[in-house]
């Protein structure tokens, strides 16, 4: 088939006649003469329903979809996702209000190689399907699609943002996958687990985990001190505490937003008591932080209905 | 010879006076002649000698091969001891060991380790001899051993896709036959694919084979917007049977990997993306009677491909018994007016195919089949008319497969006029129709269980013929390189099914191994 010719091409001006004349030449050589186009308007003879899809495609939804880390079994009950920036944002879209369904998945279904992702609803036309939202365009979307958001912002906003994105989260790479009790008992079955059961596959991912989270730390400094990264995560908790005071949400808001979300996605798994740490000590200096406890509570109950 | 005349004039006349072409050449077609009429009379003396001798009583005493210096003493005996005599009860006949002898030289000339030909000699021990009787006869075979280290690089053709490639072989590195092959490749879909193969006969036996293999690859699947990496490796057993029939035996584990997927993958293809491990046990069959790979036009093909994956102790991460059946017959047609081969000849092909879905381990749960499971269907080789798993579900633009499939095809192949039949051109009319289909709980329960599985199997068996097949028809040009075969076709499809991708018009198909 030839390429239709862009819209501006018919617009240009007289003085390229020429070319346009030998460009219709050429589009007119590769061209369906008019008999042939005429058998092909006849062709198919007969057309059929489509055929079904096969069992393991997931069931068409007029909903988004997020894709998370989770079990299939938790995805479906829509509990909390086992993966900090995964429940960050599950736990945003349900502050937001939108409605979603869960999907329990890995990072090679991403379009930006991690999760999570946001995959709007298909339409009955395939060409219209919208592209897949990477999580940092998910407030957008949110906000697109009448979800309720309000949002903080400033300095002091950003200035916090990025004691999570650091100091707690340098220590919950360390802790999780480099400390070495935690990874047996909680990364390996989270993460490497689900993806095969053969020994050799699940020491080749284990390794290249560990070998990127220690990437990730090393990207931000020389050497990988885990009693450095403790207290620094130790301050980023007392300045959260106090951040928080006796409020109910941060930065004095009536309603969580995006920021009680991202507190919560590091809270919820620490404090969670289904999560066996061998080396506790992330989350034992975040237990001395009432406050931020009973905020974890209060979102938990509030938005996973318990 | 003219005969030379004296004076140097008449010498220059002489040579200047061209001897007669017509001359020379009937000179040197009489020369030829007369050659040729001594090697007949002295292979006609020989065959006669040796016909005369045929029953003449003889022992093998010794047999020795000449040029072998790399090959093992132990590799050669499993071949020669048979023939020894001490090693036989009943006596030769003259006739009888020259046949056998025939057939060794034949066997060393298989395993690949010699150039071409191996040579025979036969000689009589010196009667001075003490140790020998009279009947006694000495074997020589005369071989020359190829280089035990090559590399080459090249381009290749298979089925729909281009690659180049570079390849290191080291032979008969213990001295047995055994061969060490790494190929590096990149093609048009594969982006990248290291094979490492190491090949060994069984108790030196050109028809059995072991070869153990690893492979580290990472393909395009552009039909479902995605690329499968796989690693892994296997061994395999081959054999060929005395009426030409190849057999191969293998266990391959290989961890496949569902990534980098296209920003439009449909929900089937993010939903299959991530890790897989396949752990099975293969059985592949192939009877070849073609009178040519590529373009046949008489004999036939019937190739079926077994698959047990992760029942029992195979464990891994799928399990599913998968069967395939591919056949192909051609006919030479008679066209009244022509004399003998008419060039013209009919190919029908048929192709099916299943995958059940078993319990993992033991006992395990059944899981439904995967993307990189399922059977795909369409494209220029098989199904002509559709694009390249253009036939069976689809999820948006992606060709998600399917579990039970059938594919026919039947080819009118005519020489092209003017250029005969005896060139590898030919026109052809096509029909073929295809149809995949998914597995379906018949009572939309949607639970799978392993006599589930089977009852979903039969009734989508059952479904494959409850409409037409999706069909295509057209015409079009087939040229037979040694390498590959090309197609250009012009097709309309007849039925197809919402979702399939069908092609109006031309076609391009390349490949070694068509519908």
């Amino acid at each position: 088939m030839p390429p239709e010719p862009a819209p501006h091409e018919a617009a240009e001006d007289l003085s390229h006649a020429p070319k346009q004349k030998e460009a219709s030449f050429i589009k007119d050589l590769f061209s369906v003469p008019l008999p042939v186009k005429k058998l092909f308007d006849l062709v198919p003879l007969v057309t059929y329903s489509p055929n079904q899809l096969p069992q393991r495609s997931p069931k068409s939804s007029r909903i988004p979809s997020l894709y998370i880390f989770s079990t299939d079994h938790d995805a479906a009950a829509g509990r909390p996702s086992f993966n900090p920036s995964c429940l960050k944002w599950q736990t945003f879209l349900n502050i937001a209000g939108v409605h979603y369904r869960l999907v329990s998945s890995n990072n090679h279904a991403s379009p930006t190689g991690a999760l999570p992702f946001l995959l709007p609803p298909a339409q009955s036309n395939p060409a219209q399907d919208a592209l897949p939202v990477p999580s940092n365009k998910i407030l957008k979307y949110a906000t697109d699609h009448g979800g309720q958001i309000r949002e903080p912002s400033g300095m002091r906003y950003e200035a916090y943002q990025s004691l999570l994105d650091h100091r707690i989260r340098n220590a919950w790479l360390y802790t999780l996958y480099l400390s070495p009790g935690n990874f047996s008992s909680i990364a390996a079955p989270l993460y490497i687990h689900p993806a095969s059961s053969n020994p050799l596959v699940r020491l080749s991912l284990s390794h290249s985990l560990r070998s990127a989270a220690a990437a990730e730390l090393l990207k931000q400094s020389a050497v990988i001190d885990a009693n450095d990264l403790h207290s620094e995560a130790d301050k980023a908790f007392e300045a959260l505490s106090s951040l928080l005071g006796a409020d109910e949400w941060f930065f004095g808001e009536e309603a969580p937003t995006l920021f009680d979300a991202s507190v919560f996605a590091y809270t919820q798994l620490l404090l969670d008591e289904r999560l066996q740490w061998a080396d506790a000590k992330l989350s034992t200096a975040l237990r001395r932080r009432a406050n931020l406890v009973a905020h974890r509570e209060r979102v938990l109950g509030r938005y996973y209905g318990r | 010879m003219e005969s030379p005349s004296d004076a140097g004039d008449s010498l220059f006349e002489s040579l200047s006076k061209q001897l007669n072409k017509e001359k020379v050449d009937a000179r040197a077609i009489e020369l030829e002649e007369r050659v040729l009429a001594q090697n007949a009379r002295a292979q006609q003396r020989l065959r006669e000698l040796i016909g005369s001798n045929t029953t003449l009583p003889v022992t093998i005493n010794k047999i020795l091969l000449v040029g072998g210096g790399n090959t093992r003493h132990s590799f050669l005996d499993r071949l020669f001891n048979p023939l020894l005599s001490v090693n036989r009860d009943l006596p030769y006949t003259f006739g009888e060991a020259l046949h056998e002898i025939g057939s060794v030289a034949t066997k060393l000339e298989r395993f690949g380790i010699f150039k071409e030909p191996v040579s025979t000699f036969i000689d009589r021990p010196s009667p001075t001899d003490p140790n020998t009787t009279v009947t006694d006869i000495d074997v020589f075979l005369r071989a020359e051993e190829r280089g035990r280290f090559s590399a080459k690089t090249g381009t290749d053709v298979g089925n729909t896709e281009g690659s180049a490639y570079a390849e290191v072989q080291l032979r008969n590195i213990f001295g047995g036959a055994e061969s060490l092959n790494f190929n590096a490749s990149a093609g048009t879909r594969t982006r990248s694919s290291y094979h490492a193969i190491f090949e060994t006969p069984v108790l030196s036996d050109p028809d059995k084979w072991v070869s153990i293999d690893a492979l580290a690859s990472s393909t395009q699947k552009p039909w479902a917007s995605h690329e499968e990496g796989l690693t892994g490796g296997g061994i395999k057993y081959s054999w060929t049977t005395k009426s030409g029939t190849r057999h191969q035996l293998g266990y391959t584990g290989v961890w496949r990997q569902v990534t980098g997927l296209g920003e439009k993958a449909s929900p089937t293809v993010r939903h299959d993306a991530g890790d897989s491990v396949k752990s099975s046990i293969t059985y592949t069959c192939l009877e070849d009677r073609l009178n040519h790979p590529l373009l046949p036009s008489r004999g036939y093909l019937i190739k079926t491909i077994t698959e047990v994956a992760g029942w029992g102790p195979l464990k891994g991460d799928v399990a599913f018994l998968k069967s395939e059946i591919e056949t192909t017959g051609a006919l030479p047609i008679h066209i009244p007016g022509i004399k003998g081969d008419s060039g013209v000849s009919l190919t029908a092909g048929l192709r099916g195919g299943f995958l059940l879905p078993l319990g993992l381990g033991f006992n395990g749960p059944v899981k439904h089949s995967r993307i990189n499971d399922r059977f795909i269907l369409g494209g220029p080789t098989d199904v002509r008319g559709f694009k390249i798993g253009g036939l069976g579900p689809h999820d948006g633009g992606d060709s998600v497969g399917g579990d039970v499939f059938a594919a026919a095809s039947a080819n009118l192949l005519m020489p092209l006029p003017r250029v005969g039949k005896d060139s590898p051109l030919r026109l052809q009319v096509f029909a073929n129709a295809g149809r995949l289909l998914p597995l379906q709980d018949p009572k939309g329960k949607g639970r799978a269980g392993e006599e589930n599985s089977l009852r979903e199997l039969s009734s989508s068996v059952r479904r494959l013929g409850d409409a037409l097949p999706s069909t295509a028809v057209g015409l079009g040009l087939v040229y037979a390189h040694p390498v590959a075969r090309f197609e250009l076709n012009f097709s309309l499809p007849v039925v197809v099914r919402r979702g399939e991708e069908s092609r109006k018009g031309l076609q391009f198909g390349v490949g070694i191994n068509f519908l």
